[in-house]
């Protein structure tokens, strides 16, 4: 009950006039920059770090926080849009979210993502505020083989999405295994497939690959098959939310949040393969399969709110131990050390005002980015009905700036061309784009901590079995495998005893 | 589909997914060579070194080029990716793809000399002409416009630098 | 109207070429200490130790006057040689200069790049920062001398863990202790993570036999009991923090981590004396000395020539050691 009080306190602190303001500029400068191609929340806030030296430091984190919350959702907005990723936990938005831009829907998808950040961030922030103390404790216990486990449960979740053929989607996800083999090996540090070249020793970017496969290889396929015929605009479409899309995704906003917030508490965690369990637990259990891949509201609503979620977490790790687990937490622990501030297991004794005036804020923020995004959902929906060749050239143009502001390396560029190229001829054979993403995502994590695990048991196969934790993981892949041949037996008794 | 291709030209262009099979056959086998060429001895422990997760993705890519070539062989056809911009009863316009990934390129030929501002303005007007914009006055001007507020956004506001072109520090 | 077309392209023309340079506003007087359009570079990304130097270093010189607006800019890659490459082929250009520190030295070994810090112009040592040695408050090892006693006798299995790839800081170190206390360097288990949240987590939770990184990193968390600090790893004690250097341990050997300033190679005379004279009006600036306090950083100033040559020193001892490394 103390961290009610405190909280109580704390949005004493967050309702000043002043504050109140640092959150709502730090919401508006968060979409703003979020928005922009090639920026990410981490870039954001390095960025924006300049513009809260002036100020105390309770206001400074306030608007930070405003920051991180506004550019995550800025990030998805190009993706449902323009089907470009700005950062990596914005990719998923993009499979279901640009279909039904396409087909006019582009509003209701933004809507979705809006309501969807917001219940995410309040779940996760209330989780932050009950549980911080546990699931910090918990955080720690989680190790390597704990982690490899869980990848081991999300390569058995790609089997539903590998699409109609299991041939190519299989296919797919090797080509995205290869592009992630890319780089120095992060455990004895030599080359793999780099050629020699040092700009590919840190891998390829995964926003890089998503804008390549997604944007750059979508402009290309439609270009080789654009549709002359019909000029007609993207339709708009009705701006708000129907009864029915409400139906679908208020289950999808409240699941997000229980695969997001652990996922962003855990070091290892992020943002990524959460909002992608996710996806593929809404589709699982969507009474609209058919749909997904060309427009299911719930494979946006689930994923935005998961990412949001795993925000929170992120600031549970940071706040109770001081501890990164995303770039955006270490660069706001950068932030943290400029004004003498250590934050680690004694900052809520040292500074209880900054730590509750910043929890109570975020609540604040969340309903500053509702109020902010959901009538301009509309406004940003239209931006589809600029001409055809301009929206293309625009998609182009901005994959351009994002993939060359990052490091300002032409070879950047090029890389983006090249896995645009595939993308195309991906889509010309029937290939899913969508696992290829997947296994850059996954292949690179899961190689690590499996290798990392056997490391630390000294080249023991006993090291990947020896926690509760990822026994208990590998009894729900085995379950999830056997359960087909499960279901027959039980059916067939069913049948016997009938 | 069902007309008997006898002519070799119609049957290869009937099955040019085997070529997808060729291109995984292929990268497959440039995955195992570099694995191959890894230094394994060094520091390593354990049963999973640098070389092994590359041999196993290097394998699963030749299993798969063979499975998929025996799939298009037997007739399986991975179908095109629809969509709404999308008109898969016309034949490929291959041409505007080339001609897009040249402006592509291009742009990332010029960026170093000609600048940023430039070498956008030249990329986005690119495009939309390839995409069959042809409006002369216009397009350029629109082009010009976008690609100097991007570099001011992005150079001047966030400081984030991009090449401002070969006029910098004359004028 | 025919003449809208070329009317429309020479406007456009115009736009793009003139707009940038007039967009730049008044660049501002070459005097004094002013680099005018001067820029910083980050071979990390943002968050890094690189990055907290570079952008500190650049608003306390702003602060005190000495310049006008620095930029920063981060180019990650490959432990900060793809950064390092890039300031080698800006041969010539007195406005840019790059933050760097022991680990780039270890990279250029690692990935053995063409292009080393020996063709950089040095410009200015800044910070140094011991290495701590750590394990959880549950670790059975309660003193330096308990922990080398089990790493002595089976390397293998206490896996050390530390918050940078091979080559960089937080793996030179136990590396070195390894050989000063007659371990082979093959033996040793070194388990590296990404930065240090990771680590830390893996330490709190006793998943290394212990751990390696920068003093300043884990101080809060020694303080809470969180974690036991065994010792540290430089020449002297760390006022404050009761543990003993390695040499009182009874390893002759010592480590210690440190952060400077680079800029590109081919520099005249007067350009090169230019960055070095504002770093040396930053280092003696009262904004400088607040930040060093305010961030626990070792005062470690060596500018210039001598800078070059401790540069040229610490090249050898980092790559004497990975040599026996076999990396």
């Amino acid at each position: 009950m103390d961290s009610l009080y405190s909280l109580i306190d704390g949005f004493g602190t967050a309702l000043t006039p002043m504050n109140l303001l640092w959150a709502a500029v730090g919401v508006l400068l968060g979409t703003a920059i979020g928005v922009l191609p090639g920026i990410g929340p981490a870039m954001a806030v390095a960025l924006l770090l300049p513009v809260t030296y002036g100020l105390e430091p309770t206001g400074a984190f306030i608007m930070f926080a405003g920051i991180y919350y506004g550019a995550m959702f800025g990030g998805s907005t190009t993706s449902i849009l323009l089907n470009t990723p700005g950062e990596s936990a914005a990719v998923v938005a993009a499979i279901e979210g640009n279909p039904m831009a396409k087909t006019g829907r582009g509003a209701q998808a933004l809507a979705a993502a809006a309501i969807g950040h917001f219940a995410g961030g309040m779940i996760g922030t209330i989780l932050l505020v009950v549980l911080a103390p546990t699931v910090a404790a918990l955080a720690v216990d989680i190790g390597a083989p704990d982690y490899f486990a869980l990848m081991v449960l999300a390569f058995i979740a790609v089997t539903s999405v590998l699409g109609s053929s299991r041939i190519r989607g299989l296919a797919s996800l090797l080509i995205g295994l290869t592009i992630g083999l890319v780089g120095l090996d992060q455990m004895t540090g030599q080359q793999r497939l780099t050629f020699g070249s040092l700009q590919l020793a840190d891998g390829v970017d995964v926003v890089i690959v998503a804008v390549g496969l997604f944007a750059i290889g979508e402009a290309l396929w439609v270009a080789a098959h654009l549709r002359r015929t019909t000029g007609e605009a993207i339709p708009v479409g009705r701006p708000w939310l129907g009864r029915d899309d409400v139906r679908r995704t208020w289950k999808s906003w409240l699941r997000g949040p229980l695969i997001g917030f652990p996922f962003g508490a855990i070091p290892a965690g992020g943002a990524e393969i959460p909002t992608f369990l996710s996806y593929v637990t809404e589709k699982r259990l969507s009474k609209h399969k058919e749909q997904f891949g060309k427009g299911a509201i719930e494979g946006v609503a689930g994923p935005e709110s998961a990412a949001s979620a795993s925000a929170a977490g992120t600031l549970v790790s940071m706040l109770t131990l001081g501890l990164p687990t995303t770039a955006v937490a270490a660069v706001m622990l950068a932030a943290f050390q400029q004004y003498g501030i250590q934050p680690g297991p004694l900052l809520f004794e040292r500074e209880p005002d900054l730590v509750w005036g910043l929890i109570a804020s975020l609540f604040v923020g969340m309903v500053l980015l509702l109020a902010l995004n959901l009538p301009l959902a509309p406004v940003w929906a239209k931006l589809l009905r600029i001409p055809r060749p301009y929206l293309y050239a625009g998609i182009l143009f901005f994959a351009a700036v994002g993939a060359y502001a990052v490091g300002g390396e032409a070879l950047d560029l090029v890389i983006l061309l090249v896995i645009g190229l595939i993308g195309l001829g991906m889509r010309r054979y029937g290939l899913p784009v969508l696992p290829a993403v997947i296994g850059v995502i996954l292949g690179p994590a899961a190689e690590q901590q499996l290798r990392r695990a056997l490391q630390i048991s000294d080249g023991s196969l006993t090291g990947l079995v020896n926690t509760p934790f990822s026994v208990a993981v590998y009894t729900v892949v085995l379950i999830l495998l056997a359960w087909p041949l499960l279901r027959k037996v039980i059916t067939r008794r069913r049948d016997v005893t009938v | 589909m069902n007309t008997p291709a006898k002519n070799p030209k119609n049957w290869l262009r009937e099955h040019s997914e085997l070529g997808v099979g060729v291109l995984l056959f292929l990268l497959g086998v440039l995955v195992l060579t570099d694995a191959l060429t890894l230094d394994t001895d060094v520091t390593g422990r354990g049963p999973v070194g640098p070389a092994t997760v590359p041999l196993v993705v290097g394998c699963g890519l030749l299993v798969v080029a063979v499975l998929l070539t025996v799939d298009v062989l037997r007739g399986g056809r991975g179908e095109a990716e629809a969509g709404e911009d999308v008109d898969l009863t016309e034949p490929a316009d291959w041409r505007t793809v080339l001609l897009l990934a040249g402006v592509f390129l291009a742009f990332a030929v010029l960026i170093g000399p000609l600048g940023f501002p430039v070498a956008g303005a030249l990329l986005f007007w690119g495009a939309a002409y390839a995409l069959g914009s042809r409006h002369l006055h216009r397009d350029p001007l629109i082009a010009a416009a976008l690609s100097l507020f991007t570099y001011g956004v992005f150079d001047k506001l966030l400081g984030v630098p991009l090449p401002g072109g070969p006029l910098m520090g004359v004028i | 109207m025919r003449l809208r077309t070329p009317l429309a392209l020479l406007g456009s023309a115009l736009l793009v070429l003139v707009g940038p340079p007039l967009l730049t506003t008044g660049s501002g007087s070459d005097t004094g200490t002013q680099i005018p359009g001067l820029r910083f570079m980050v071979p990390n990304t943002p968050g890094g130790g690189y990055d907290i130097t570079a952008r500190t270093a650049a608003k306390n010189a702003e602060e005190a006057g000495l310049t006008g607006d620095i930029e920063v800019f981060n180019l990650p890659g490959a432990g900060g040689t793809v950064g390092l490459t890039r300031l080698v082929g800006e041969r010539g250009n007195g406005r840019l200069a790059m933050s760097m520190g022991l680990g780039v030295v270890g990279a250029v070994h690692t990935n053995k790049t063409p292009r080393t810090l020996a063709d950089t112009t040095p410009i200015a040592r800044l910070t140094e920062e011991q290495d701590i040695v750590v394990v959880g408050k549950d670790s059975p090892y309660k003193t330096i001398q308990e922990l080398l006693a089990a790493w002595k006798k089976d390397p293998g299995k206490l896996p050390v863990g530390g918050g940078s790839s091979p080559g960089g800081p937080d793996h030179l170190a136990p590396m070195l202790m390894a050989q000063a206390a007659g371990i082979a360097p093959k033996d040793v288990n070194y388990v590296p993570f990404d930065g240090g949240g990771e680590l830390l987590a893996s330490i709190l939770g006793n998943k290394v036999g212990f751990g390696v990184s920068g003093v300043g990193e884990y101080l809060d968390q020694i303080k809470a009991g969180e974690l036991r600090l065994l010792a540290v790893t430089g020449p002297k004690r760390v006022p404050g923090l009761d543990a003993p250097t390695l040499r009182e341990a009874g390893l002759d050997t010592e480590f210690t981590n440190w952060r400077g300033i680079v800029a590109p190679p081919g520099l005249s005379d007067a350009e090169r004396e230019k960055l070095v004279d504002l770093v040396t009006e930053l280092h003696g600036s009262p904004q400088w000395r607040e930040s060093l306090k305010t961030h626990g950083w070792n005062d470690a100033f060596l500018p210039g020539e001598e800078f070059g040559d401790f540069l040229t020193e610490q090249d050898e001892r980092v790559g004497t050691v990975l040599k026996e490394l076999g990396l």
